[in-house]
């Protein structure tokens, strides 16, 4: 990838680039970065086939809700009627083994999980949950971040000493604690939990969402403050300011216009990493709860089930290795872009 | 010197600040989560309400919460003796001594073979530009990003313990020995843990390798030195590599700071591997307040100490970096 | 009043599946009964002659917590117990349904009580030795008894009929005028403050087995005290193992409550992965898998293999696994509403994810199998109203029609491990095919027994998962216990009648039961069953299934044989060359 940012940085200096937009100018150099392009269009793949995932589960539409258990139920495998859960054999008839992949579209094409349910369609069902969880709180996590920055980069001194040290704080805080206890205290409140307008139920996707947001709002912070507070310096600002232009218009007419291209390049790796957050926590039980479902608890739920039926984890992994490793290179691809100088670092 | 010293003193005043302030937000986090009464946990099954009580009194769980803080610091600190709520016969602070040096072996073998690929990785990048290795090189470090680590030793063991477990990984073991047990097993034990752990640094470490190797090349030292006519490998191992290497290093400071504080509860839940990671991981589930505390407290000790070293080694080297 | 939290304790590890775990899933494979089922009991055929000696090694995945005998609560330390200690008198050791039975042990007979149910007069046995040699004497349980009231947190007030025992704290404790030992006459005297049937049960558990009386009367942490068995504790190690070698001074004084045992030394070892302490079994390196521990799926169709027929054990526990139902709120303060979904849950479903029909017996009852007064009665099915044979959704929906509660929102509450996860889904969808909107409460295992016992939080639930092991084989244990008017406690957090379930009638007939237990026990027997089978009809429980266990043992293991109520007897085990 990075000898693709260097030949988008050569056509970069030619000379017919100067004087453009500059955002006209990034998509142009984007467009020619094939790898990326071919990155984006896997992204959108993933999201149009997720979000298509009631037309595959229309074909189970013999089981009804693709997301109850079916565990009595029965498929077709090889033309004969067989049942989904099936007992041990030998003597001791112990345990009873989903039904492994038929690979037959619609009758279990990657076979049951441990409540018989068909975990093509749970795959599908469960990355419309992480890609959700994924942009939602990347988004979320961006204009958070972005505000304080703002705030804290404009203003300097004691806000922007207290609002960084705020940060140092939310960034070495153990992220599985709070998970926990987020969890827990929304779990135990049936009614959900009144924040101002809102209610937040313990099983709604946005615990998750909300609490990786704010765990990678520094992340996101430091960088932006770091162009704030460069750009605050600059002649321009300082011309508005003499000119008497309102604290609100500076910040958001004068300096966010020169901060957004960083937060924009954040933007696809801050998502990506979050999907990968987002499964993590879910596998430790802590993420997205009953009943939905994200790849994160079908991995969980499949390491029970992993000698024999090493798809139930398989199928999600593969999903989000792609969706993280599209996301990744799409995001270098917009760094190189936006930001061409930086072509070479990483991070 | 002096400034240094005082980077120093600074550096560590805000350290314990951060500390006190996540003990402080997780201490009374717990308290607020319903169902979690540590008198009840300790009372054992149904017990009456007066063993309930009485059992309250003597934790000291009816005194103001912080004077209970100040009585879990000092148990942690002073006199050392903080019992689980989960066990009151086991001893919290030998119990995270007894899992460090698990960790320690699983961060130790993974980050050597993360810095030795790294280092291969990103100088073989780098040295290729121009050719087709060098974009595969990097695509297969993102890929190593972008694989969640749970998952990838999930696959691991589908491998070892069941697909190949017949032939070609009959010798693999899950489980941990002591080093001083059996060397061999030790190994055996541990390596496809480290695999797994070490992938994403691989990925991670290579691609900073390659950014800063292609940034250094440009350098007037650099030309100069290319220009004595040294040979390419001289300039790469003797001028480019040291000096990319700063970067590295002290991200690898970061990095394994953060791992043997725990870090690694991932690789060690799936694996099985009793070390602080997995503690952590066993202590949150139960809600063990005492075992929390002490591993939290131990964690950002690791990650503090590799963060102050680190920059202290920066002060030292750079006088201009004097950060806040 | 066994919880599976008993066994739970250890448990974090749980969800990461192949490491492990423990715990309640344990049990869900668990199980106990007397044996019926399978081909257990009997010993392998080439077993002759039993041999002592050699080192019986047992692989658990987690170590059983603190092993002060006065606080410890776990299944997994009493089977270790029962070899190094001894109580005034015990279950009988051996299997199957005379395994229930209590014969004298240290005591010369089991009295039968004078003063009207409140004085019990013990003969101690003379000549027996702790294991440092110090003689026992009756005075130690006076140390014993005082330990249960100044060691925190271990019985749930088992002896607190015991005279003197109102006063007593963790502080301090004088039973001096309850239990009076005559160190000369080996005579000790027990004055209880009011009858109680199951005081003989409550004396044969570990927590009243003799300690010396110089103990400490504070918790001895993990270091046990002497006892008087075959056996004594050389170390315990909660991370490592523990260890158990033969006791000098031991000679056997009744071959039925402590026989001799057969290996020189038993060792437990903790922390391998359930996986490969099956694989390490199997393969001779070890001798049993501890029988708390949940086999993986995975492994299970390993077991089904004809090689390992006669080194795998299943027994059916007597212990419920239920859903119980929320009687103080709407739906299922309507009796109603509470049949309904009695009608509509899927039992079969539920023994899927228990393990199948070999690891789960579907139930309606609250009394499990081969159990003191245990009749068969299933109201809730289509077929015979004896055995569950499948959901009736038809009289399901009917009811609720009747009851007015369709629609109602239900919280169906659970634990977020694998098992707790599919039981409380399948519940959701059960209680949705009838008419419900219900959704999940899952908490992790540490949280959610403490969450639903304290009736502070009954507003908060609807249906709710719990498991219950027995104690010891007392109807009352289950029937009171669990569904007495006496057992729900408001604004506490130890109410163990879950279901705030209380019915007048059924009550004085459990007073009646009780009062009439030692007179009558023919006519008490009787009165239980029916009070099992009214409780059945007004649905307190959607009861799921009685779980079973698996015993795995290596091939060289002989004389197995199982305890309906300490399971495998593990000092009864003999070791091949």
């Amino acid at each position: 990838m990075a000898a693709i940012a260097e030949q988008v940085s050569t056509t970069e200096l030619r000379p017919a680039a100067a004087g453009r937009n500059p955002w006209a100018l990034a998509w142009r150099r984007l467009r020619s970065n094939r790898i990326a392009l071919a990155a984006l269009g896997l992204f959108i793949l993933i999201v149009v086939v997720c979000l298509a995932a009631p037309l595959y589960a229309h074909d189970l539409a013999h089981i009804g809700n693709p997301l109850s258990p079916n565990l009595n139920g029965t498929t077709v495998a090889n033309g004969k009627v067989v049942p989904i859960m099936q007992e041990g054999g030998g003597i001791l008839h112990l345990g009873e083994t989903p039904i492994g992949p038929t690979w037959s579209l619609g009758h279990y094409f990657l076979g049951a999980d441990g409540l018989g349910r068909d975990v093509a369609s749970l795959v599908l069902y469960g990355g419309r949950a992480s890609l959700q969880i994924g942009l939602a709180s990347a988004v979320i996590c961006c204009v958070v971040a972005t505000v304080f920055a703002l705030i804290a980069g404009f203003f300097g001194g004691l806000t922007d000493t207290i609002l960084s040290r705020i940060m140092d704080i939310v960034w070495s805080f153990p992220v599985i604690l709070l998970a926990i206890c987020i969890a827990t205290v929304l779990l135990t409140q049936p009614n959900g939990v009144k924040v101002g307008f809102l209610t937040i139920y313990a099983t709604s996707l946005w615990v998750p969402t909300f609490i990786i947001a704010l765990i990678y709002v520094p992340y996101v912070y430091r960088p932006v403050r770091g162009q704030v507070l460069s750009v605050v310096q600059k002649e321009f600002v300082e011309a508005s300011i003499a000119q008497g232009a309102s604290n609100f218009r500076l910040i958001f007419s004068e300096i966010l216009p020169n901060v957004i291209s960083t937060v924009i390049v954040l933007l696809p790796l801050i998502t990506a990493t979050n999907i990968l957050t987002e499964s993590a926590l879910s596998y430790l039980s802590v993420g997205v709860q009953p009943p939905n479902v994200s790849w994160g608890t079908i991995i969980a739920d499949g390491q029970d089930l992993l000698y024999t039926r090493p798809w139930v984890s398989l199928a999600p992994g593969i999903m989000i290795v792609l969706t993280v490793l599209a996301l990744n290179v799409l995001g270098d691809g917009v760094r190189d872009a936006l930001d061409p100088r930086a072509k070479l670092r990483v991070k | 010197m002096l400034a240094v010293l005082t980077f120093i003193v600074r550096r560590s005043l805000w350290t314990v600040v951060v500390m006190f302030v996540i003990t402080v937000v997780v201490f009374f986090i717990f308290f607020k989560t319903p169902g979690v009464d540590p008198a009840r946990a300790l009372a054992g099954r149904d017990p009456s309400p007066q063993v309930l009580a009485e059992v309250r009194q003597q934790l000291g769980l009816n005194r103001p919460l912080w004077i209970q803080y100040g009585i879990m610091m000092k148990k942690i600190f002073i006199t050392r003796n903080l019992v689980s709520y989960s066990d009151q016969g086991e001893l919290i602070i030998p119990e995270i001594f007894a899992a460090a040096p698990i960790t320690l072996s699983l961060v130790f073998g993974a980050s050597v073979i993360w810095v030795v690929a790294a280092i291969v990785m990103g100088v073989a990048a780098a040295r290729l530009r121009g050719t087709i290795y060098d974009p595969v090189l990097m695509i297969l470090a993102l890929i190593g990003l972008s694989t969640p680590v749970f998952w990838l030793g999930q696959v691991v063991i589908l491998i070892t313990q069941v697909k190949l477990h017949s032939s070609i990984f009959s010798w693999v073991q899950l489980g941990y020995t002591p080093l001083t047990q059996s060397p061999v097993k030790w190994f055996e034990g541990l390596i496809f843990p480290w695999i797994t752990l070490s992938i994403l640094y691989i990925g991670l470490y290579a691609r900073v390798l390659r950014a800063n190797l292609l940034e250094v090349q440009n350098e007037d030292y650099v030309r100069t030195a290319r220009a004595k006519g040294l040979s390419e490998r001289r300039v790469l191992l003797r001028h480019t590599l040291r000096t990319s290497m700063i970067t590295f290093l002290s991200l690898f400071g970061l990095d394994f700071g953060a791992l043997v504080g725990g870090g690694a509860i991932l690789t060690e839940v799936v694996f099985g591997i009793h070390g602080v990671g997995f503690l952590t991981w066993e202590s949150l589930t139960n809600l063990d307040l005492p075992t929390i505390m002490a591993v939290v407290i131990y964690g950002a000790f690791f990650i503090v100490l590799a963060n102050a070293l680190v920059d202290v080694a920066y002060a030292w080297i750079d006088p201009r970096v004097r950060p806040t | 009043m066994r919880h599976i939290l008993t066994r739970a304790r250890n448990l974090g590890t749980r969800k990461p599946g192949l490491t492990g775990v423990a715990a309640l899933s344990v049990l869900a494979i668990a199980a106990a009964g007397c044996g019926s089922s399978s081909p257990s009991s009997s010993s392998s055929p080439s077993a002759s002659t039993p041999q002592s000696g050699g080192t019986f090694t047992i692989l658990a995945n987690s170590s059983f917590g603190v092993a002060d005998p006065a606080q410890n609560y776990t299944l997994q330390e009493w089977q270790l117990l029962i070899d190094t200690h001894d109580g005034l008198v015990g279950f009988a050791m051996t299997g199957g349904i005379a395994g229930t039975k209590i014969v004298p042990n240290l005591a010369t007979s089991v009295p039968l009580p004078t003063n009207g149910g409140k004085t019990y007069v013990f003969h101690i046995r003379s000549g027996i030795k702790f294991s440092n040699g110090t003689p026992l004497e009756p005075s130690d349980w006076l140390t014993v008894f005082e330990r249960q009231f100044t060691v925190p947190g271990g019985n749930p007030g088992f002896y607190s009929d015991i005279v003197g025992a109102s006063a007593c704290s963790t502080k301090g404790c004088n039973l001096s005028k309850g239990v009076v030992a005559n160190n000369a006459a080996m005579t000790l005297t027990i004055h209880l403050t009011q009858s109680d049937p199951e005081f003989m049960d409550q004396l044969s558990l570990p927590f009243a087995f003799a300690v010396p009386q110089n103990t400490s009367m504070h918790l001895t942490g993990n270091n046990v005290p002497p006892g008087t068995g075959p056996y004594m504790w050389k170390s315990y190690n909660p991370n490592t193992e523990a260890v158990l070698v033969r006791n000098p001074y031991f000679h056997v004084w009744s071959q039925i409550a402590a026989p001799n045992g057969y290996p020189n030394e038993i060792i437990e070892k903790y922390g391998l992965p359930v996986s490969d302490e099956v694989t390490e079994v199997l393969n001779g390196e070890a001798n049993e898998v501890f029988d708390g521990d949940q086999v993986p799926a995975d492994d299970l169709s390993m077991l089904n293999s004809p090689k390992y027929a006669s080194e795998v054990h299943v027994n059916t526990l007597t212990a419920d696994w239920y859903f119980a139902l929320n009687t103080r709120t709407a739906p299922f303060n309507n009796v109603l509403a509470r049949q309904a979904i009695n009608y509509a849950a899927n039992r079969s479903a539920y023994v899927k994810i228990a393990g199948g029909p070999s690891l789960a017996v579907p139930a309606c009852q609250i009394l499990p199998p081969n159990f003191p007064s245990y009749v068969a009665y299933c109201p809730y099915t289509t077929g015979k109203q004896t055995v569950w044979s499948g959901p009736n959704l038809a009289k399901a929906k009917a009811l609720v029609k009747q009851s007015g509660t369709y629609g109602d929102k239900v919280v169906v509450n659970g634990t977020n491990d694998t098992v707790g996860t599919e039981l409380a889904e399948q519940m959701v969808s059960d209680l949705d095919s009838i008419g419900y909107k219900a959704s999940t409460q899952l908490l992790s295992m540490a949280v959610q027994y403490p969450f639903i016992q304290n009736s502070v939080n009954s507003s908060k639930w609807n249906v709710a998962w719990s498991a219950w092991y027995q104690d010891y084989p007392a109807p009352s244990d289950f029937l009171n216990v669990l569904l007495g008017c006496g057992h729900i406690v408001p604004n506490s957090d130890a109410s163990p009648n879950i279901a705030a379930f209380c019915n007048q009638g059924i009550q004085n007939q459990i007073n009646t039961a009780e009062s009439i237990e030692a007179a009558q026990p023919a006519k008490a027997a009787a009165m239980w069953t029916q009070i099992d089978h009214e409780d059945t009809n007004l649905a307190p429980w959607v009861d799921l299934y009685n779980p079973k266990q698996i015993d795995i043992l290596s091939s060289n293991v002989h004389g197995y044989k199982w305890n309906p109520q300490w399971y495998i007897l593990i000092d009864q085990l003999w070791l091949s060359k």
